[in-house]
């Protein structure tokens, strides 16, 4: 008997994106086809973290009665707020002032942990129901290589067993769903990348609470982050009296130490969060980036001979909207088509396979990407929008204005000022063609000798403030011995960095960023040298992102190690 | 022996130890809203199989008694590499004591017949007893190894250092044996995709399967009914309550050192008002 492991369709990672492809093709499939999902974590779901409001556009194709039950729901958004808010008050901005994709009623409130492993259990059965249809997961083998012969893919190695063949699983096609831990060998062996992708970094914890806010969700700007600093807070209300609480923060950052964990306790101390978790309880805690370059950070290409790229890999997250997991599921959606038009000529190379680009780019998913392209730019070409008018507005909401007069305030306090600021509502709004946005890696834009700081509100409640050590307690990770999943290439790349953020007064931004305390600088031999405490990590990837001398690789852990996001 | 050894390995289904299984009213483990796991002693019992059958050659039957839902830690054995399984289900089994278990159980290895060694793990999370093992092997009239850290085979000579009090006892035994793995032998290594993806194909393959993993009744085994379940069980329990509630605190010790952590750690016992000396050894 061969011992060659052959699948049509392997799927990587059990991402929203994989899960809906896979959902769609079992759909399609009127004949036999053998599907294979590997995943990192020990259980499906298990390393997904998101927001999430999501569109439920895509759930409603592939679930019709996703609002009836059976489908894990946290709640349907009722009332949705976008936020003003300073170290004192908080002010949510009047309805009619407020942009329309910040209007988020009747959208679903996920746990995209728990949603991924009902769409897998879905998946077994609707398989079962179609002959010759086969849905084979793999939880807890995470794939660790490309396997290629010449130029096409054929498969992943997903173990290391001293039988060689025995460990890699071919396929006709490779499908790359994951957040960059494999799929990047993808997108730099063909070089699919011209401009790169760029990341925010995404904190939050669940909160058991006295009251329900079931259905309520805040997005927040201002407090807790410091002027220029692109992102925001949000809280989402759940059924069962929980309450998530997060930030977002983008790692284009100059702060060389954000702390994103401690920033989400900043927003814990602000009286109105305290006021809503008084009483409660911290039930989880996780982190994970999102992809946010959008439309100028897409590949050229959607695929290449035997394989191709959905969702985070491919990078179709909208931030404008943000629109990370319906445009990630509509991905997997459209790029089922393009595979099952594959099978049935039995062609697996870059020319029937990419049909999925322009299947994918006419529909919506392209034409919001486009419409959204420009968002992380306008930032970049208007800095005085986080640098000045924010927190201006913020200073105004704080000394007892409402937000329609702080806004006010600031236009008249600088009516040139605002008048260009119209340019940037357009850029957002119904821009004009300005040419691609050109990004820089997020490392590029470090500077040790950041000094912003912010102010802190007074007062607030020490029990429900935590540690970043105490936190990672709730990401609740589980590894073993022989694990090793983060690379660090030269020991003394480090330890150079180390001494140049050492004499600006700063951390590295491997420990500063790190969003689980990993990272750490010790004295070993007489000299301050990176150390990493592997079993906090939650796989987060942000210090491979802000490493300014791309000195550290976050690769797949093995054998199911890492966190555990279920209920996220 | 050109076929290698013929290898049983007994398993059992048990309430998953981290999941918040719950108390019955009359104090027993509440088996139905349990999430359950393979018992984590018998992994290791497992583990030396597997290492037993690439060094010598053969083949492992893993076998499980049980209600029928416990044929997914058969399958989930042959993930781990096990080659077949017998899943002992049978209604007249409920109840049943460690005399009982021990009884159903020799009559399922005479039944597989031609045994050579029997593995089992120290003893079960949920049970405890340690009692199964030892009286399956004086039933099989086998020689028996308890709480065996390692071992080695010669022709049909086990050499096994088993954990004694204060050491180790290093002894000898002839083929057919039955050995009990202690808790500190090596553990179970990680599921190979192959084997995973061997035993999704089997699951498919029905039959194939149905010669791999079977269920079998005390009618197969030719085992008495009245001495097994409650009615061969003379074990009487008096009453069970439970001990308490888990509680305890923990603190952390921040520092950027190992050394600044131990000296905050000394600076805090030292304010506790019983006095550090309390701590010290």
């Amino acid at each position: 008997m061969s011992e060659r492991i052959e699948y049509d369709v392997s799927l990587i990672g059990a991402s929203p994106s994989n899960l809906a492809l896979a959902h769609r093709l079992v759909e399609l499939a009127s004949r036999p086809v053998r599907i294979a999902i590997f995943e990192k974590a020990k259980q499906i779901g298990g390393h997904l973290l998101s927001g999430a409001v999501s569109n439920p556009r895509v759930i409603k194709k592939l679930f019709p009665d996703w609002d009836k039950g059976g489908f894990p729901l946290q709640g349907i958004c009722s009332d949705s707020y976008l936020s003003m808010v300073g170290i004192r008050r908080w002010e949510n901005i009047p309805r009619l002032l407020t942009p329309s994709y910040f209007k988020k009623e009747g959208y679903a409130i996920l746990c995209i942990s728990d949603m991924a492993s009902y769409m897998a259990e879905e998946l077994q059965k609707r398989a079962a129901e179609k002959n010759g249809v086969i849905v084979d997961m793999f939880p807890g083998f995470a794939a660790q290589s490309i396997v290629f012969e010449g130029d096409r893919v054929i498969g992943v190695k997903v173990d290391n067993s001293d039988n060689g063949v025995r460990d890699i699983c071919h396929a006709k096609v490779t499908v790359f769903g994951d957040k960059g831990f494999i799929s990047r060998d993808l997108v730099s062996k063909y070089n699919l990348r011209k401009n790169p992708q760029v990341y925010s970094v995404g904190v939050k914890e669940v909160w058991s609470t006295e009251k329900s806010f079931e259905g309520k969700v805040w997005h927040i700007l201002g407090y807790p982050l410091a002027p220029g600093h692109l992102g925001g807070g949000f809280i989402y209300g759940c059924k069962n009296n929980q309450l998530v609480i997060g930030m977002v923060m983008a790692c284009d950052s100059a702060n060389p130490n954000m702390r994103p964990p401690q920033v989400l306790q900043d927003l814990k101390k602000h009286p109105y969060v305290q006021e809503m978790i008084r009483g409660g309880k911290l039930l989880k805690y996780g982190a994970s980036i999102l992809p946010e370059g959008g439309y100028y950070s897409l590949p050229d290409k959607f695929a290449v001979d035997g394989a191709m790229l959905v969702g985070d890999a491919l990078g179709t997250l909208d931030v404008k909207r943000f629109s990370g997991v319906d445009k990630a599921m509509e991905s997997g959606y459209v790029a089922a088509s393009s595979v099952w038009e594959a099978i049935e000529k039995d062609d697996f190379t870059q020319g029937t396979l990419n049909s999925f680009q322009p299947r994918l780019m006419c529909g919506w998913v392209g034409e919001e990407l486009r419409d959204a392209r420009y968002f992380k730019r306008v930032f970049d070409d208007y800095p005085e929008i986080l640098g000045k008018m924010i927190p201006d507005m913020v200073k105004s909401i704080d000394s007892g204005k409402g937000p329609v007069w702080a806004g006010a305030q600031f236009g008249l306090s600088d009516p040139l000022g605002s008048l260009r600021l119209l340019g940037a509502r357009k850029m957002v709004e119904s821009p004009s063609d300005k040419g691609p946005a050109i990004y820089r890696p997020d490392r590029t834009h470090i500077n040790p000798n950041y000094s912003e700081t912010s102010a802190m509100p007074e007062g607030f409640d020490q029990s429900v403030i935590y540690s970043t050590a105490d936190v990672v307690f709730y990401a609740h990770t589980h590894y073993e011995e022989d694990n090793n999943h983060i690379e660090e290439f030269d020991a003394n790349v480090c330890v150079d960095c180390i001494e140049k953020f050492d004499a600006a007064g700063k951390d590295t931004p491997c420990v500063g960023d790190c969003t689980a305390e990993v990272h750490q600088t010790l004295e070993i031999d007489g000299k301050r040298r990176h150390a990493m405490a592997l079993e906090n990590c939650v796989q987060c990837t942000t210090c491979e992102i802000v490493c300014p001398f791309e000195n550290l690789r976050v690769k797949a852990a093995l054998h199911g190690y890492g966190p555990d996001f279920s209920g996220m | 022996m050109s076929d290698g050894l013929k290898i049983v390995v007994l398993i059992k289904q048990v309430p998953d130890t981290s999941s918040a299984a719950g108390v019955n009213p009359d104090g027993t483990v509440d088996r139905v809203r349990a999430r359950k796991m393979m018992n984590p002693f018998d992994q290791f019992a497992l583990q030396k199989a597997i290492e037993t059958r690439n060094a010598h050659g053969g083949e492992i039957i893993v076998v499980s008694m049980g209600p029928p839902p416990a044929l997914a830690i058969l399958h989930e054995a042959c993930e781990y590499g096990a080659d077949k399984g017998y899943l002992l289900s049978d209604r007249r089994l409920a109840a049943s004591d460690t005399l009982a278990t021990a009884f159903a159980l020799f009559k399922t290895i005479e039944f597989i017949g031609n045994v050579d060694i029997v593995f089992t793990g120290l003893q079960t999370t949920d049970g405890d007893t340690a009692q199964v093992g030892p009286q399956i092997a004086e039933r099989l009239d086998f020689p028996q190894v308890t709480y065996c850290e390692k071992m080695s085979i010669e022709g049909r000579t086990i050499r096994a250092s088993r954990i004694i009090d204060g050491g180790i006892q290093r002894l000898e035994v002839d083929i057919p044996a039955l050995i009990t793995i202690a808790n500190s032998a090596s553990r179970l290594e990680h599921k190979r995709f192959y084997n995973v993806y061997r035993t999704r194909e089997l699951l498919r393959d029905k039959q194939t399967l149905a010669k791999t993993v079977m269920t079998i009744t005390l009618d197969n085994i030719g085992a008495d009914p009245a001495r097994v379940g409650l009615m061969g069980s003379p074990t009487v329990v008096g009453k069970t309550w439970k001990l308490g509630e888990k509680g305890g605190s923990c603190k952390m010790f921040q520092g950027d050192s190992a050394k600044h952590g131990v000296e905050t750690l000394i600076e805090s016992l030292s304010e506790d008002e019983r006095g550090i000396e309390e701590y010290v050894l």
